[in-house]
């Protein structure tokens, strides 16, 4: 194993954990992306770049934006219910 | 203190680290394949259907018919949350957004609408080429797929809400998905109205490394990048729908 992909492993557990302990939803969704980011990385030092094309576009675009937005139209909703209910 | 809980945790976890270890461990070195696939593969697939990806080749030919099956996982995935979203909004769209909380919304900054605006038109392009050149370099229809579906993520940060929405026609995109998908079957039946089986590359195999070299599957990729982008585009635009105010009577 060359000294590129133990790196790549380890970052890739360090961002992994960072997502698991953010507990704030949005910072979340952006560790995720980080994530997604060395999963690509690392996907395209073992010679896989066809899967890091997907997980790249994937996971570190489409997921994090379509979380963000989840969780603008989740607080958007409560505020709503919260006017509705006087 | 250490409750019961946490004592389980720890166990449990040293298992999983275990056996990980385990099987790591037992992997073959990397770059040392043990099976005959992969060989074979690399042997007769240039040869036989002219192509230059394996990936692409296996996927879009010699294993087609799965790449059939995943293609409709997104396709049913999409329709799905636009039926449940829609089923809650109704069909009416709505330019104003709404808001969690009274703050203001903040103006996007001139180097935020610069820098997607800058990124946007690569990002499309190079989506396009990996699709087009499915069968020659890494990506395919899927991966250049979902790339011009990030770049319609870069259109709305850049260019604002208004806009993007001016672009992203929903029936536009509904039928460019249906289009792309309907292609991938009317081509495996156009195989079988040859009088071979489903998904058979009939069509002529052209110079190898030539864009449109390997018959059918750049058609395929073709189609199956049409279907991704606008499955996530119109993804997108439901989502982002629900962060609107609803026009009023819009909502029942």
């Amino acid at each position: 194993m060359t000294p590129l992909q133990i790196g790549l492993f380890l970052l890739a557990a360090l961002s992994g954990g960072a997502v698991v302990l953010t507990r704030e939803p949005r910072r979340q969704a952006v560790a995720m992306g980080f994530n997604g980011l060395v999963l690509a990385l690392l996907f395209m030092v073992l010679q896989a770049p066809d899967v890091a094309y997907s997980e790249i576009a994937i996971n570190s675009v489409i997921l994090p934006v379509l979380f963000l937005v989840a969780l603008a139209a989740a607080r958007i909703n409560n505020r709503r219910r919260e006017i509705d209910r006087p | 203190m250490t409750s019961l809980r946490t004592i389980i945790a720890a166990f449990l976890c040293a298992i999983a680290l275990g056996l990980a270890s385990a099987g790591l461990y037992g992997l073959p070195a990397f770059g040392h394949y043990p099976g005959p696939y992969g060989d074979i593969i690399n042997r007769q697939g240039p040869a036989e259907r002219h192509a230059t990806n394996m990936v692409t080749l296996v996927n879009f030919d010699y294993r087609g018919f799965d790449t059939l099956g995943e293609e409709f996982i997104l396709f049913a995935a999409v329709i799905g949350a636009v039926v449940l979203l829609r089923e809650h909004r109704g069909e009416e769209a709505s330019a104003r957004p709404d808001q969690a909380d009274e703050a203001p919304i903040p103006e996007r900054s001139e180097a935020v609408a610069f820098g997607c605006r800058l990124a946007l038109g690569i990002t499309a392009l190079f989506g396009i080429y990996v699709v087009l050149h499915a069968q020659l370099t890494p990506g395919g229809g899927f991966q250049g797929g979902a790339i011009v579906g990030s770049a319609t993520a870069l259109l709305y940060l850049g260019l604002g809400y208004p806009a993007w929405r001016g672009m992203m026609r929903s029936r536009v995109l509904d039928t460019a998905e249906a289009a792309g998908a309907l292609a991938f079957i009317g081509a495996g039946l156009a195989a079988i109205g040859a009088g071979a089986p489903f998904l058979t590359n009939l069509l002529p195999l052209g110079t190898t490394g030539s864009i449109v070299s390997a018959g059918v599957i750049p058609l395929l990729n073709i189609a199956v990048g049409i279907a991704v982008a606008a499955g996530f585009g119109t993804l997108f635009l439901e989502y982002l729908e629900e962060t609107r105010e609803p026009e009023s009577g819009g909502e029942q």
